[in-house]
């Protein structure tokens, strides 16, 4: 490249040679990023690993209303598979984030008649049937097969405080009303009421390793 | 909390540029407030004060001591009077002296934050709470016993159109509505109060006021209110305010005031009319 080398043994094909090794080289690198994109990419799918219930936790008895006005038990749910998560609809991040991957999940597990999706509101007082009907119709939401639950709220406290999630999380302006931890969560439960495992919500990866874990506890081996 | 303070501090850097006293003697206020912490070496104290007539409005900020046995035997919780000395340049606290102490929910950070209050009811009386006006002035809900009060709550930078700024625009629609009733009641305010203590200074919230009260700030104020006074506000009226994503998730709660100061009507998220307030606040002064 500098003038000097040109007037030496060699000058074109020394050019040439180099301009080719040029090419070789930012193809090998596209080629290496890519690859390596790729891998982590892949790595990062294999990070999504569920979290398991620190302490076992157990669908309790409640008694709410559904996003149509319709009264629903946990007798209801009994024998079902669930993917439960928790929002309220003042909530401008993860809510509708996480409420993106039940939609996904529900897509995922239309012809499953023994599966339910469950998304309790931390917010009642707002979140009425008719608001949560209004959100859920943003999501596509069956209210048939993905139920909006509202009702008393300390009913609703207890039942994601006792089922799902630990409370206090410290200052509450920096926490899901009602100062739950970990409420991007979507958790998965059995036929028999016990939580299994929870995946984040907001990771894309989550519907699907959601959809992975239902199909494990519909057909048990 | 190291958060809250920036504001104050860039407030104080701005009062500290204007050249508002030409002479360059030291001005000393005699302040009132709560220590939220004192730094190990004594040198610096975050303090929760109350406005300082013709200085700065209340606000929790850091203040510096250049003699550090000023702040001996002070700690966290101490409700003190102090003076601030300001210079051209310059600003430090002395004469502290211990009033009192306070159990502020809060102020001992996380664990104390952690205090659930049961939501009041329609009939229950709301006790009485301190805001700062768009004019850096202290306002308490008291100084409006006797007439009918509608308060919401809101946060200037609020971006979704169905939730702040429509709180606001019904709000000028009720105004609009009362001052035209004939059998409205003689007095009766509106307040929209900010949660957004770090952002909305005064002054911000006073060009926020404009957009939607236009240049008649009657029966109609913006205030702001304290992080402390929140954390003991908002559970009471079932109000939520999440700091996520860097802004705030919320939700809306609209409360109508009797003349006692007793809970008369409350109107949850955004499916009112500025008509169904109208009416509950000609209710509420009945």
């Amino acid at each position: 490249m500098q003038p000097a080398e040109k007037t030496a043994s060699q000058p074109v094909q020394s050019r040439e040679e180099r301009l080719f090794l040029l090419i070789i080289l930012v193809l090998g690198s596209v080629a290496g990023l890519g690859f390596w994109f790729a891998a982590s990419a892949l790595n990062r799918h294999d990070e999504l690993r569920g979290i398991r219930p620190e302490k076992p936790r157990q669908l309790v008895d409640f008694s709410l209303t559904d996003s149509t006005g319709r009264q629903v038990t946990r007798a209801e749910l009994q024998g079902k598979v669930l993917a439960v998560s928790f929002l309220f609809t003042g909530c401008g991040t993860t809510c509708p984030e996480v409420s993106q991957r039940m939609a996904e999940i529900q897509r995922l597990t239309t012809n499953q008649p023994d599966t339910r999706l469950v998304s309790l509101t931390v917010d009642p007082r707002t979140d009425t049937p008719p608001v949560l009907a209004k959100w859920g119709a943003r999501y596509g939401a069956d209210p048939n097969r993905w139920l909006m639950l509202t009702g008393n709220k300390r009913v609703l406290q207890q039942l994601i405080g006792t089922s799902f999630l630990s409370t206090n999380s410290g200052d509450p302006f920096n926490s899901m009303p009602g100062n739950f931890r970990g409420t991007e969560r979507i958790a998965v439960v059995d036929k028999y009421g016990r939580v299994r495992i929870y995946f984040d919500g907001l990771r894309m990866e989550a519907a699907a390793a959601v959809v992975a874990e239902i199909e494990d506890l519909r057909t048990p081996r | 909390m190291n958060l809250k303070i920036i504001p104050a501090v860039l407030l104080l850097a701005l009062v500290g540029c204007k050249p508002a006293s030409p002479s360059s003697a030291p001005r000393n206020f005699t302040v009132h407030g709560i220590v939220m912490s004192v730094a190990t070496d004594q040198r610096h104290a975050t303090i929760k004060h109350d406005a300082i007539p013709g200085y700065m409005a209340a606000m929790t900020m850091n203040f510096a001591a250049r003699n550090p046995e000023v702040l001996n035997g002070v700690s966290v919780g101490d409700i003190i009077s102090f003076t601030l000395v300001v210079t051209e340049t310059n600003d430090w606290i002395e004469n502290a002296q211990r009033l009192g102490i306070t159990n502020v929910i809060g102020l001992s950070g996380p664990p104390g934050w952690h205090v659930v209050e049961p939501a009041l009811a329609v009939g229950d009386t709301l006790p009485d709470y301190e805001f700062t006006d768009e004019n850096g002035a202290l306002v308490r809900l008291a100084d409006f016993r006797g007439h009918p009060v509608a308060l919401t709550f809101f946060f200037t930078t609020c971006p979704l159109p169905d939730y702040c700024p429509r709180m606001n625009r019904n709000f000028e629609e009720t105004r609009k509505i009362l001052a035209l009733e004939t059998n409205a009641p003689a007095r009766w305010q509106l307040l929209s109060i900010s949660f957004d203590s770090n952002f909305d200074t005064p002054q911000r919230l006073s060009s926020y006021a404009r957009v939607y009260r236009g240049n008649d700030p009657a029966h109609w104020l913006f205030l702001v209110a304290a992080t402390n006074t929140l954390a003991s506000l908002a559970p009471k009226l079932d109000l939520s305010v999440w700091q996520e994503g860097g802004s705030f998730s919320h939700n809306l709660r609209t409360v109508v005031l009797n003349a006692q100061g007793k809970i008369s009507r409350q109107f949850d998220g955004n499916d009112w009319t500025p008509q169904q307030l109208a009416d509950a606040i000609a209710d509420a002064a009945r």
